[in-house]
């Protein structure tokens, strides 16, 4: 065979390769795209999960801490910390008692009006 | 056989072909013909329905004082399969959980059927401990951390966090009776708790979710999802101030004269609110393993007694409203006893004014003020103010009391009724006769919630007033009221009940108790006190009621035990609630009424 002709005969088809080696390409970038989307959710997820939880645990903390906060100022234990002196309240006496028998109205200038208890003054 | 190329072709292609054709077969048996079982295999192993919990409800009173809500509590639940050295393991958490390790350890040691394999297999969900605090669980959860290193535990999914809640009520033993209590899968089972259970329950939610082989959660696999929704809260007509010392009167009393129950009520008569209502014996709602039964109930609404004289205040409003008297009509209450019916008085009366006779609480007078009305008018006055049925308040257990129709009445029931006596009511269904006389007439039902607000704060209900029926004139009332007033003076039974500063108007009740032959004891007594202050513009009517007090001889009357009890709530109530005196005590001893019209500013 002539040297020309078998230099054409085994000729590398290169626009064939080009063509399949680009389609690998893509099929192995598809690939990779894929996996790494899989993978995205996957720790995208696990995020979510952490998250979820971490608020679950807020919320559970901001729960007992409103029963506790319920707890100490419930009428039964402000009760028990004035029993106890805790609370110093001491009883106003009926002569230091000022009661208005009527609402005085508030007059255009808004002032506000001194009242006197000469019995408080005993 | 001289086998060639070709030949050999062929039987390598046929055998492929038989090899994948037995393939398909097998594929189209897995994926078609038994499809349905083995994805329901798959699913059993991986797919899970997480429940997602709603919280119930909180209970309020009309203050928005927490009275019963949730506290986050966790279940803790094992999964042996994952634990390498249960030994170790079972002593890591027996000293955080507070349980014996030897109850772990067997615990831990428990074998399931394997529902694919149908082997025994370590367990995968072991309760470990119920209504651990948030607290321990962070702690055990970081425990099981650091063993993980130390090789305890092959994963940290051998020990999980379930959540859940326990009912915890803040003010203990105060209100236990009105607030109930829940199970242990937070169901009411008692008062509020159980009336409003459709608006305290909440729904769960749920979502399927999928597990990878360690049990891990694959989040972006979840399916269908419905949130949870969470239940609402109700707001009470009970004022904590006002029941605070309510209670506290009542333990005093109850330290005093050790009856067998007392129950004290405090109903605002505009509206029938109830303000308090406190009931002994009592328990602790936090604390209630081994509580008797007897102390849970709630007396106001659940026990009858013989009302005794407070029932006269029936039968005169019933006379005068009808008209057969007037205040001022003379009735012969024939010195002391009256023969046909033997019926007597504690002192000897010949004529008294209608208003006397309730002043004095005669027991003569009144019976004759019921015949002049007639068996059937006296008993439809009787019904028309609530005695014989239910008052329809929003708490569970209520009875209706006994109150006998006349064709089942002996010739001197007309005689024993209007002072009290064979018939029976609940503490609550006379505060609301009493609230209908205070407030000129109205019988009002009473009420317990105020208000129902969901989740977001959103009103869902309210319980406005609501008025039974009209059972008596408003002038019948008011002379009612005015002979009531005179009861709490220095020449009535009740003095006292009397508050300084303030009008009262209240009644009496004595009451001897039957024992279990049916006959009448002498040393066992009912005693009450009813009343209502300011008298003019009534801010609450109040029962006071001890059964068997055991007071001194001769003491055990409602004057002398119960109107005491009175006073003292009504002194701490008025200047709780603020409430301007009506009259002015003057040095000499006499009072300055001032015009209560000017003092409706509150």
């Amino acid at each position: 065979m002539p040297v020309n002709k078998r230099r054409h005969a085994n000729a590398v088809p290169i626009a064939s390769f080009a063509t399949w080696i680009v389609i690998a390409l893509f099929t192995a970038a598809g690939g990779l795209g894929y996996v790494w989307c899989k993978n995205q959710l996957h720790t995208t997820g696990g995020r979510i999960k952490a998250l979820e939880r971490e608020y679950s645990d807020l919320r559970n903390k901001n729960e007992v801490a409103r029963a506790h906060i319920a707890q100490l100022s419930s009428t039964k234990s402000l009760q028990d910390r004035f029993d106890s002196g805790f609370i110093k309240l001491v009883k106003i006496t009926d002569d230091r008692i000022v009661n208005v028998p009527n609402k005085p109205g508030l007059d255009a200038s808004n002032e506000l009006r001194a009242v006197s208890n000469p019995g408080g003054r005993k | 056989m001289k086998t060639t190329a070709r030949s050999r072709a062929l039987v390598t292609c046929f055998g492929l072909a038989g090899v994948f054709t037995l393939f398909s077969f097998r594929l189209i048996q897995v994926q078609v013909a038994q499809a349905d079982e083995f994805t329901s295999e798959a699913a059993a192993k991986h797919v899970d329905k997480q429940i997602i919990h709603a919280r119930r409800g909180a209970i309020q009173d009309a203050h928005g004082e927490a009275l019963a809500q949730n506290e986050p509590v966790k279940t803790v639940v094992a999964d042996a399969s994952l634990i390498k050295d249960r030994d170790a393991f079972a002593a890591l958490v027996a000293g955080v959980l507070e349980v014996p390790e030897a109850v772990i350890n067997g615990k831990l040691s428990r074998m399931t059927k394997s529902k694919v394999t149908g082997k025994l297999e370590p367990s995968r969900y072991i309760v470990l401990k119920k209504d651990v605090p948030e607290t321990t669980a962070t702690q055990l959860s970081l425990l099981v951390a650091q063993s993980k290193t130390q090789g305890v535990v092959s994963n940290l999914e051998a020990i999980r966090f379930e959540q859940d809640f326990i009912r915890v009520y803040p003010n203990g033993s105060l209100l236990c009776h009105v607030l109930g209590f829940t199970n242990g899968e937070s169901m009411g089972m008692d008062g509020v708790e159980r009336s409003m259970e459709q608006y305290l329950r909440g729904e769960n939610g749920f979502r399927f979710i999928e597990r990878d082989r360690i049990g891990r959660e694959i989040v972006p696999y979840r399916g269908q999802q419905r949130d949870a929704r969470n239940g609402c809260n109700v707001r009470l007509t009970i004022d904590m101030g006002l029941q605070n010392i309510v209670e506290q009167e009542l333990q005093a009393v109850v330290k005093q004269y050790r009856p067998k129950s007392a129950t004290v009520i405090l109903m605002r008569p505009q509206t029938g609110e109830i303000l308090a209502m406190a009931t002994r014996p009592n328990f602790d709602l936090n604390k209630q393993s081994g509580v008797p039964e007897e102390n849970r109930r709630n007396r106001a609404i659940t026990d009858i007694l013989e009302p005794g004289s407070t029932f006269k205040i029936v039968t005169t409003a019933a006379a005068l409203s009808e008209r057969v008297v007037r205040a001022d009509t003379m009735i012969f209450c024939e010195n002391g006893y009256w023969d046909w019916c033997k019926l007597k008085d504690h002192h000897p009366y010949s004529d008294l004014s209608v208003a006397d006779v309730l002043m004095r609480s005669s027991n003569i007078g009144t019976a004759k003020l019921a015949a002049q009305l007639g068996d059937q008018r006296f008993y439809e006055y009787t019904r028309k103010f609530g005695f014989g049925e239910r008052t329809g308040v929003a708490l569970p257990g209520e009875v209706s009391g006994i109150l006998h129709p006349p064709h089942l009445w002996s010739k001197i029931s007309i005689t024993r009724i209007p002072m009290g006596q064979e018939v029976a009511a609940t503490p609550l269904q006379v505060v609301a006769a009493m609230a209908a006389i205070a407030n000129g007439g109205r019988l009002l039902m009473p009420q317990i919630v105020s208000e129902i607000v969901d989740d977001d704060g959103v009103t869902v209900a309210r319980f406005p007033a609501q008025e039974v029926r009209r059972v008596a004139s408003q002038k019948a009332c008011d002379a009612v009221r005015d002979a009531l007033v005179r009861v709490v003076s220095k020449t009535g039974t009740a003095q006292l009940a009397a508050v300084p500063g303030y009008d009262i108007a209240g009644k009496t009740g004595t009451a001897q108790k039957y024992d279990e032959k049916g006959k009448v004891t002498h040393d066992k007594y009912v005693v009450s006190f009813v009343g209502y202050m300011p008298a003019h513009d009534p801010a609450f009517v109040a029962l006071v009621i001890l059964d068997e007090a055991r007071a001194k001889p001769g003491e055990n009357y409602g004057g002398l035990v119960a109107a005491p009890v009175f006073a003292k709530i009504g002194d701490r109530a008025a200047r709780y609630l603020g409430l301007k005196p009506t009259r002015i005590e003057l040095p000499d001893g006499k009072t300055l009424a001032v015009d209560a019209s000017k003092l409706r500013d509150r």
